[in-house]
């Protein structure tokens, strides 16, 4: 059954080692049909374009992705309209963004970018100039793939998962509730009615 | 320490009485003057109910909040002892929801607000303490069992003073067992 | 027993009895018992609330009763556990008793039964060796083809361990609806007058002839659950040609709803006396609408035998009159005026005909709150009677209790080929009964809502590949009906629970009009159903809400929103 929320793609910290498995997939399973690009480097006929960015400090990496907002901040403020709800998840129409910017400053996770788009191997250029263009570029939670998030699949060390804040709730108060038990009964005093 | 709610499963019965007086006490009078479909139905607890259990959960309001540290929407504050979400500045992003272990938080959908793209406004939604109403927390007063208490901080230390106390009592017992000399009381 | 009394028990044997679904004050009481220190048995076939903090829960197989309960006090009786002295002083029957109950040994019963051996045994001495044990029981019990022998079964264990007549002990029936004790202490039976007078008694219906200056008839009418049969299959002058139904809806709560259904179509006429409009409304020929708890005063009866009293707090609104003033009304308009002007000079015609609530006085029920009959003196002191069968003195001519055992018999559908899965109904706290009152409070709707839920255990849905929420029919012999699927652990494989509150997930499309051959109640709590996929999700969810629409409709609701 569909879910009534947006789903995401969340990071187990510990377990990310920065490698950009990740970015790659992503960028290939958005680019197989449209640029040709296969699963070997040979085939890349275009520059690296993912919808997921790994970020990196000292002590931690982890790729930051669109978490799919309910009321998104990206798609409230798209005034030409090129972000959308597909089921519960945001996708953006790269082909009506006019690259304002406004999502990639709305975004509060840093999850959008502006990045340069390719079809038939060629980028993508301006109806007049003929110079390059640049589109919202995030995760879009590889709503047309049956498969699902490539991102999630390829990653050597698990460290990806797919969130269903709602699955995940149920569990977790199953747990909670089981753990009340133990709980009270540690209480010294029951209360008397 | 915060204060928070907290059920007992060998009191509860199951009746979701608290669920509907949680309703009841945020949305006030209206909810019984308005149309029946025209006000929202967001209990902030939920009863679980399994083999051995049933109990409502609900946030702890925890000192180190893991909802509040994943908000990149300035949307979570400790205010007054408890753990507050400001509707206003959620965005729906779901990190809290993601973040709390117990599942407290829930993604709620509202029927009277709306983004500004005209979408229906979806926030998170947890227990508030019933901060801001007359009588404080709804669920537990009215709970025909008595299974919710609201534990405080004096609550906490006396338990704790409590046990450390029977700790010692009992160390003590244990040691003389073992020397077979009596105990002076 | 009183209510109060539960809480006060040393064990609690609770069968077939759901108190957290049914009444959350009773399991308060129960609650309360637990914390005070009391121990739990708990018969039931479904992980209730009662089983989870019960010492012992007894997950029998449904339609096991008698299997158990005999089962029960045959190791009473083996281990030498009974009262031998209050037997031997206060009842008869004892050898009889134990002839039949000798052969239900806990080994004979338990792969039926499918609780073991050891816990039959081990419950029975707890109950036995309690020094206050008090049994209580509900539909769990009485809503089977066997039910009565239950009953009697259950008094039986009380009887052998001298468990009667004193604080905190006995056999408590817990009934289903506030009042229906009410409706039973006042003659709305066939066979009784007001005060469980019986009418083929002609000393008593002298009495009541002369009373009200009528000739009476001295023969017993009919049940409720018969009703359909005198309807479709009997003639003149068996055949029932009208039916008067007050504060009932045998459209939605009688078993086999087709058969109701028919019998309310071809039945000539049909009145319906009722606070809010129902399913039985839609086939009712006039409706008579009457006044609700708070508009009118009232005595009501708890299941305890306690008489308290109801008082008017608000004014009606709309076109109603009370109850009383829509009898009286209808009386004088068919030939036998009554001259009633309010609630006190109908009660106190009631006590002055009824030995057993001669005392209970308005003012006395105003003083003490809840007086318990019997009560038999108007004197102050006389307040009520907390428990009967003090210093053992029973309501028999002989004043003894009398052992009644008889052979265990299954219930008449069991699961077959066709059909197999267990079905039963059942109560859940929020909406009550067939929710004709609860339906209008909007947070109870928000709660729960059509079409229902059918409760199965989680391994019988993954077979049939089902999930949480999703519409399914759920079929019998009889009829079906769509509702939701609700997996859950508390429930044994092969057994399937709805509740019977709702319109569209109407469960007693189900059920078998099987009755037991005493009380005439339905087996509610056994039949043979399926479950089956509905493939099409958005088609059944599209036309569940039609289906709903069309019965408010009928109904003439127009409010969008409102129920009933």
């Amino acid at each position: 059954m569909p879910s009534e929320f947006g789903l995401f793609v969340s990071t187990d910290v510990s377990k990310c080692s920065g490698c950009k498995a990740c970015e790659m997939a992503c960028f290939q399973s958005h680019n197989v049909k449209r640029n040709n690009v296969g699963k070997t480097v040979g085939t890349i006929s275009v520059p690296v374009t993912p919808k997921l960015y790994v970020t990196v400090i000292e002590t931690a990496s982890m790729p930051v992705q669109c978490k799919h907002c309910e009321n998104s901040p990206c798609k409230a403020v798209c005034k030409q309209n090129a972000i959308r709800k597909v089921g519960a998840q945001v996708v953006v129409d790269e082909n009506k963004c006019i690259g304002c910017k406004d999502c990639l400053v709305a975004c509060p996770f840093g999850a959008i970018t502006l990045l340069p788009f390719y079809a038939c191997g060629k980028q993508v250029t301006q109806a007049d100039s003929g110079d390059g263009k640049v589109a919202a570029s995030k995760c879009d939670l590889c709503f047309e793939d049956p498969a699902g998030p490539a991102c999630i699949r390829v990653c050597p060390n698990e460290a990806l998962h797919l969130t269903d804040v709602n699955e995940e709730r149920k569990q977790k108060n199953i747990a909670a509730a089981e753990a009340l038990a133990v709980i009270n009964a540690g209480s010294p005093e029951r209360r008397l009615l | 320490m915060n204060g928070y709610v907290q059920g007992d499963p060998m009191l509860c019965i199951g009746c979701r009485t608290c669920m509907i007086g949680c309703v009841v006490a945020h949305e006030g009078r209206h909810i019984f003057e308005v149309d029946p479909d025209g006000y929202d139905f967001h209990p902030k607890l939920k009863v679980i109910k399994t083999f051995n259990v049933s109990v409502p959960v609900q946030c702890k309001h925890c000192e180190n909040p893991a909802c509040m540290a994943a908000c990149k929407s300035d949307a979570i504050h400790m205010k007054d002892g408890a753990v507050q979400i400001d509707r206003d500045k959620c965005i729906g992003c779901k990190s809290c929801a993601e973040a709390c272990p117990f599942g407290a938080v829930q993604m709620v959908t509202l029927k009277n607000e709306a983004n500004i793209d005209g979408t229906p406004k979806t926030v998170a939604n947890k227990c508030d303490l019933c901060q801001g109403l007359p009588k404080g927390p709804a669920c537990l007063r009215v709970c025909p069992t008595a299974a919710l208490r609201f534990v405080q901080e004096e609550d906490l230390n006396a338990t704790v003073q409590a046990k450390r106390l029977g700790t010692l009592k009992l160390t003590v017992a244990a040691e003389a067992q073992q020397k077979q000399t009596p105990v002076c009381k | 027993m009183g209510v109060h009394e539960i809480e006060d028990a040393a064990l609690l044997f609770v069968f077939g009895y759901n108190g957290a679904d049914s009444h959350p004050i009773v399991a308060r009481r129960i609650v309360r018992a637990k914390q005070k220190g009391a121990k739990i048995i708990c018969c039931d076939p479904r992980r209730i609330e009662t089983a989870r903090i019960a010492d012992m829960h007894l997950q029998l197989k449904g339609g096991t009763n008698l299997l158990l309960v005999n089962a029960i006090a045959n190791v009473i009786l083996e281990e030498g556990l009974c009262d031998y002295d209050f037997i031997q002083k206060n009842t008869h029957g004892f050898d009889e008793f134990v002839e039949t109950v000798k052969k239900y040994t806990p080994e004979s019963v338990e792969e039926q039964v499918q609780v073991s051996a050891e816990d039959i045994r081990k419950a029975a001495r707890m109950y036995a060796t309690s020094g206050r044990s008090m049994i209580l029981y509900g539909m769990g019990v009485c809503q089977f083809g066997q039910a009565v022998d239950v009953v009697k079964g259950l008094a039986n264990l009380a009887i052998m361990t001298g468990s009667f007549g004193r604080p905190s002990v006995g056999i408590g029936p817990v009934r289903g609806q506030n009042n229906v004790q009410g409706a039973c202490d006042m003659g709305a039976l066939p066979n009784v007058y007001p005060g469980y007078q019986s009418v083929t008694d002609d000393k008593v219906r002298e009495k009541f002839e002369k009373a009200w200056g009528v000739k009476l008839s001295p023969t017993p009418g009919i049940t409720l659950t018969t009703v359909p049969h005198h309807v479709l299959h009997e003639e003149d002058p068996k055949k029932i040609h009208a039916y008067y139904i007050m504060g009932e809806d045998p459209a939605q709560s009688d078993p086999d709803l087709a058969e109701v259904r028919e019998s309310l179509e071809k039945c000539d006429f049909v009145v319906l006396q009722d606070i809010y409009m129902n399913k039985t409304g839609q086939y009712a020929d006039v409706i008579l609408p009457a006044t609700g708890w708070c508009e009118h005063d009232a005595v009501y009866s708890c299941c305890d035998r306690g008489f308290q009293k109801v008082r008017k707090l608000i004014e009606p609104s709309g076109d109603v009159k009370t109850d009383w003033d829509i009898i009286q009304s209808i009386s004088a308009a068919m030939g036998y005026p009554m001259n009633y002007k309010n609630t006190i000079q109908i009660w106190n015609e009631v006590i002055e005909l009824c030995p057993g609530f001669y005392g209970a006085t308005d003012e006395k029920i105003e003083k003490n709150v809840c007086v318990q009959w019997p009560c038999r003196s108007k004197e102050e002191h006389d307040t009520g009677t907390v428990f009967l069968h003090r210093d053992g003195k029973f309501a028999h001519p002989d004043g003894k209790a009398k052992f009644a055992a008889t052979d265990w018999r299954p219930p008449q559908e069991l699961e077959n080929e066709e059909y197999p899965l267990s079905f039963s109904t059942v109560r859940e706290v929020g909406h009550y009964s067939v929710r004709t009152m609860s339906g209008n409070c909007r947070t109870l709707r928000n709660l729960e809502d059509e079409p229902g839920w059918i409760q199965m255990n989680p391994e019988d849905c993954q077979e049939l590949d089902l999930k949480h929420g999703e519409l399914v029919k759920v079929l019998s012999k009889r009829g079906y009906c769509i509702t939701r699927c609700l997996p859950t652990d508390r429930v044994k494989k092969g057994a399937t629970y709805m509740t019977y509150q709702w319109w569209i997930g109407a469960c007693n499309e189900l059920t078998i009009g099987n009755l037991d051959p005493i009380s005439k109640t339905p087996e509610y709590k056994y039949c043979a159903c399926r479950v089956e996929k509905i493939k099409d999700q958005v088609w059944a969810e599209k036309h569940i809400r039609e289906e709903y629409e069309q019965i408010r409709s009928n109904m003439g609701i127009k409010v969008k929103g409102a129920v009933a």
